[in-house]
């Protein structure tokens, strides 16, 4: 017995990783952006008074919610190419699947946002002659904005953790390096050791700044 | 492009494994909900400890999990202690405590968060009853906490069960594993995978409708 840790093992491995977290940041500000944008629109799909178009919303939501992340991204690398007839990159497979999980759970952070706001907010504005569009856009929106900060950044922080399913792909991201590291110099404890440590250094900030958002928006309201 | 002939058929003739995979999704699914609900009562209970040192060690373990890839921990359980102490898990034991230790970190901010929303008043209400700490707890805190906890109970339950589709990266036989075999006999990974969608889909969509008129009970008694 008495294993020993191997701390030149982790020096070693460094530079490696780093190109890894590269491409990890990447994905993770790809899906983040197009999740985002596209969770918006879905959003107001789910908010709209046309019938067809909130069903729409509502079983893009639930399908991307109810099945696993790894499921999408084998699906989009898989089998979606299959349906188009043309081949995706490993990178191009994991932005769609993980964009596409973010938006539908983005959607849902939008919608209760926006249902959080007071009717009198709205009956306000009308009131005072703005149409319904200035009206969501001058006066909803940017409270709905302040209110899911928390949410958004506690986002940012599950779709951090997303990408690492990216390597089951075979992205060149920091859990695949992490994983052909260990399998190489066969020292899965200080190399997976290191990834993890290397997530929590990357996603801890993020995790801090929720908590921090969260507690000054309470002792606001 | 020519036009894709779906065919289910030749998928379906290996349903045997599906449903093998469905029991391993939902063997080591249970086990880690019940092992984390275990866990997390621990950890809740060194998080609300008058100790400093407990309460040190709760947080960090609680933060350790929120902020790292649950994939990095199914591979360090699964490759490291072979090489550090010659112990040798075979895929269900790892991946049953790769969930079980993450499902545990998240089930303590569940209990934590439903015993702290209860109001100081009740406490000291119950104390000046002459009720012990502990009575205050059993018989005032916790019935009315366990109410607020079941929806995010609901929730991490749904995410243990997702997430469960990572021992499919052990070899373990759940259904994502048992598709990944199918898909490869057969040459039909668009069907296999749709249906593999289709079934988490299912599987999930039956439970939170299910959880769903639990919790509208709960409510209206």
């Amino acid at each position: 017995m008495g294993y020993q840790f191997d701390f030149s093992m982790v020096i070693k491995i460094l530079p490696v990783l780093w190109r890894g977290v590269i491409v990890t940041l990447e994905l993770w500000a790809a899906c983040l952006a197009i999740g985002l944008i596209l969770g918006f629109f879905i959003a107001l799909m789910r908010v709209s008074p046309a019938a067809p178009l909130r069903f729409l919303g509502r079983a893009f939501v639930e399908i991307f919610r109810n099945i696993p992340a790894l499921i999408q991204l084998i699906w989009f690398f898989y089998a979606f190419p299959i349906l188009i007839g043309a081949q995706l990159t490993p990178f191009t497979a994991a932005v769609l699947g993980i964009s596409l999980n973010t938006a539908a759970f983005s959607a849902e952070i939008y919608r209760s946002g926006i249902q959080s706001i007071e009717r009198g907010q709205w009956e306000g504005a009308m009131a005072i002659g703005m149409s319904r569009v200035a009206t969501f856009r001058r006066v909803i929106l940017p409270q709905v904005f302040r209110r899911m900060l928390p949410a958004f950044t506690n986002r940012a922080v599950e779709v951090a953790k997303v990408t690492s399913l990216a390597s089951v792909l075979s992205v060149h991201e920091l859990m695949y390096q992490g994983r052909l590291l260990s399998s190489t110099y066969y020292r899965p404890l200080e190399i997976l050791t290191t990834v993890g440590i290397v997530y929590l250094v990357m996603i801890y900030p993020m995790t801090w700044t929720s908590a921090a958002l969260e507690r000054r928006m309470r002792r606001k309201a | 492009m020519q036009q894709y002939e779906w065919d289910f058929g030749s998928v379906l003739t290996y349903w045997p494994m599906l449903l093998q995979g469905l029991w391993g999704t939902v063997a080591i699914s249970t086990l880690a909900i019940l092992l984390g609900i275990v866990g997390g009562g621990l950890v809740a209970a060194m998080r609300m400890s008058r100790y400093r040192s407990l309460r040190i060690l709760g947080t960090a373990y609680v933060e350790f999990y929120r902020n790292t890839p649950g994939i990095v921990h199914f591979f360090w359980v699964y490759y490291a202690p072979p090489v550090v102490a010659n112990v040798n898990l075979g895929p269900l034991e790892a991946a049953v405590i790769a969930l079980a230790t993450q499902s545990s970190a998240f089930y303590a901010e569940v209990l934590r968060g439903g015993i702290q929303s209860i109001g100081n008043g009740q406490w000291e209400g119950a104390t000046a009853l002459g009720m012990s700490s502990k009575d205050a707890l059993r018989r005032i805190i916790v019935p009315q906490a366990a109410r607020r906890m079941v929806a995010p109970f609901v929730e991490r339950s749904f995410e243990i069960i997702k997430t469960s589709s990572l021992a499919s990266t052990l070899a373990y036989g759940e259904l994502l594993y048992q598709g990944m075999q199918i898909a490869s006999i057969t040459y039909r990974p668009l069907e296999t995978y749709t249906l593999l969608a289709l079934i988490y889909f299912l599987l999930l969509y039956l439970l939170s409708s299910l959880a769903k008129f639990a919790e509208d009970r709960l409510q209206e008694v």
